[in-house]
């Protein structure tokens, strides 16, 4: 769009306003008049939002910085919610004339001229609207995880196969462009990690995050029933229900265990998994998982640990682990949390370095010899690099660029239901080996559409 | 004060003590402390509404690599700021979703509020550095910091009322100082 705001710098802004001097800033006003984002014109993208809840919000605060959309819709069950729409997307020009549902069949039915819907409602509500949407002519961008039992995330995917249109999954990660560096660049193309042997990844949350969520938000009995919460506890806590989402491990171990499907190029062939109610004794699902997925990669066997525990934060938070015989990969959506180490005996990465490939950190300093230490056992401690870049933009806002951008024809998506279903299949069995203190071997009748 | 200074007691009284006239020296300190003052406050009131303009945008310069530019998208630096319409917020979202929430808070009249606060405190500014019907000027700016200080006590932002305290000091004594005000367009007012 022509009127990306990234093309008005702040230069441009004040050799405009500046044009007199004492009446300068008033003179600059129609410079910051043509910086309007002309967000309902011919070629916009008319879109609903169904669900705007926290996650909703987190979205929405991404596509208001995407130039030529029209939010046309917005449907939430809890009407205040139109009020938080109002707030958040005050002065935006794509939405001034937003109407506001409470049921989607009645939005689906008003609304003419819909290009795409959000989804970002429970997870037992993404595969009825996701396919609802798919099926009334619309291309999707729902959030993760697909749904809370694989039955409806299959239905995701035969409904996109057979509408057509296009499906995209929030695996927001997949259009991350340090993850993709990473992949493309440095396990793929430079191969700098040898062959991976091991992956590792966590989230660790502490107990003041994990708590419930207590709002004075007023629904209906009747309005929540219809929608499948018994009450309104459920509505706003439905991540701690078992019949309306799958718990921590799909909650935040669905997005670290996606990046362990895609990195390593393979689905997994075995799960064990562990896990309690260490502390949250009332919870349905369990506050502790730990899990090892068993990998045949065609470098060879690959075994990947994963953990999400919502009582500690200890571990430094989220991020996931790639270890390799001449290099291991330290990634997270937090740049500061991430790392390339290089194994002593791995060949030099000057050449890399040279090029830019990456940035090399200084070497922390060495520590003290110690009385204890046995030196023929320690190995020397790896050399420490940095990716040569970031980007400046929310976390999720790439991921729904990349949706945009497929939707106008000028991409591919990075994450459609489809490579999304291979990815969260074996998700959805980590519970039940948890359950069951068994561990599950995979046929295709656990991972296949 | 000036007056007083001038006056035949005054004159009496300085002449009685130090033998020289303090008119001269004091006036022009007076005029002076008015320019600075209507130069702070103006700039102040300007500047503080062109902010409510200002946004963030990402860094566009791509990262070369092995001598091309990487086609992942990484950047070179982080957010830059930049100034449009679309960025405009008079009251802060975060502040704004507090007043909502206020039950004194008129619920018709936060829009609108919204909409000229920014406006406001940019022809506002103008006016006082211009020497545009600077008293009156001055009065209405002190009006606005009356309203914003309202809000922020709604809200309980005790600190910001106090901050808003010392804007509030700044425009009465401009106004004290009103008569001593030199390279003014429009003296009337």
């Amino acid at each position: 769009m022509n009127t990306d705001p990234s093309n008005f710098s702040r230069r441009d802004f004040l050799s405009k306003s500046l044009a007199g001097a004492g009446a300068g800033l008033v003179l600059g006003a129609p410079g910051i008049l043509r910086a309007a984002n002309q967000s309902t014109g011919s070629d916009a993208i008319h879109i609903a939002l169904i669900g705007f809840g926290k996650q909703g919000g987190v979205l929405f605060d991404c596509l208001k910085n995407i130039p030529g959309l029209h939010f046309q819709a917005v449907c939430d069950i809890a009407k205040t919610r139109q009020d938080g729409f109002r707030s958040s997307s005050r002065g935006h020009p794509g939405a001034t004339s937003t109407n506001f549902y409470t049921d989607i069949d009645d939005m689906l039915s008003k609304e003419k001229g819909l290009d795409a819907a959000i989804v970002a409602t429970p997870d037992f509500w993404h595969s009825p609207h996701t396919v609802k949407c798919l099926e009334a002519g619309l291309h999707v961008y729902c959030e993760k995880m697909m749904s809370n039992t694989i039955e409806g995330a299959r239905a995701m995917v035969h409904a996109m196969d057979k509408s057509g249109k296009l499906c995209q999954i929030g695996h927001q990660r997949r259009s991350n462009p340090r993850y993709r560096y990473t992949f493309n660049k440095l396990i793929n193309g430079q191969k700098i990690c040898g062959q991976i042997v091991n992956a590792n990844a966590q989230w660790n949350r502490s107990l003041k995050a994990s708590q419930g969520i207590s709002s004075k938000i007023k629904i209906s009995d009747d309005v929540l029933k219809q929608y499948g919460f018994k009450n309104i506890d459920q509505f706003l806590n439905w991540r701690l229900y078992r019949d309306l989402s799958g718990g921590p491990i799909s909650d935040l171990g669905a997005h670290q265990i996606d990046i362990f499907n895609w990195f390593l190029g393979t689905t997994p062939k075995r799960v064990y998994a562990s896990g309690g109610r260490s502390h949250f004794k009332e919870r349905e699902h369990f506050d502790n998982v730990m899990c090892i997925f068993d990998y045949d990669t065609p470098q060879g066997e690959v075994r990947a640990f994963y953990q999400v525990l919502t009582t500690t934060s200890y571990g430094g938070g989220f991020h996931e682990s790639f270890m390799g015989t001449e290099a291991s990969i330290k990634i997270s959506e937090i740049a500061s949390s991430s790392a390339i180490y290089r194994e002593d005996a791995a060949p030099s990465w000057d050449g890399l370095v040279d090029k830019g490939y990456l940035i090399r950190k200084p070497a922390p300093p060495k520590p003290a010899p110690s009385a204890d230490a046995v030196a023929s056992y320690e190995s020397a401690a790896p050399e420490i690099f940095d990716l040569p870049g970031g980007f400046g933009k929310p976390a999720h806002q790439p991921h729904l660029e990349n949706f945009f951008d497929a939707v106008r024809g000028k991409g591919k998506l990075n994450c459609d239901a489809r490579h999304a279903f291979e990815s969260e299949a074996p998700i959805f069995w980590v519970n039940p080996s948890a359950l069951s203190q068994q561990p599950i071997d995979f046929t295709s009748e656990h991972l296949s559409v | 004060m000036s007056k007083e200074c001038c006056s035949e007691t005054a004159k009496e009284s300085s002449a009685g003590s130090s033998g020289e006239s303090c008119c001269p020296t004091n006036t022009l300190a007076f005029v002076y402390g008015s320019l600075l003052l209507r130069l702070w406050l103006g700039v102040r009131a300007i500047q503080t509404g062109v902010e409510k303009f200002a946004g963030t945008m990402t860094s566009e310069q791509v990262v070369p690599v092995g001598g091309v530019p990487n086609e992942e998208g990484l950047t070179a630096g982080g957010a830059l700021k930049h100034y449009a319409l679309e960025n405009y917020h008079g009251v802060p979202a975060a502040l704004m979703k507090k007043f909502e929430a206020e039950p004194l808070m008129m619920k018709f009249a936060l829009p609108l509020y919204d909409k000229i606060l920014g406006p406001a405190l940019i022809i506002l500014g103008l006016t006082i550095l211009l020497g545009l019907a600077y008293r009156s000027s001055l009065f209405l700016l002190g009006l606005l910091y009356i309203s914003l200080t309202w809000g922020l006590i709604l809200i309980k932002q005790d600190d910001g009322v106090s901050w808003i305290a010392a804007h509030m000091i700044l425009v009465v004594m401009a106004l004290a100082l009103a008569q001593y005000n030199r390279l003014a367009i429009l003296k009337k007012w």
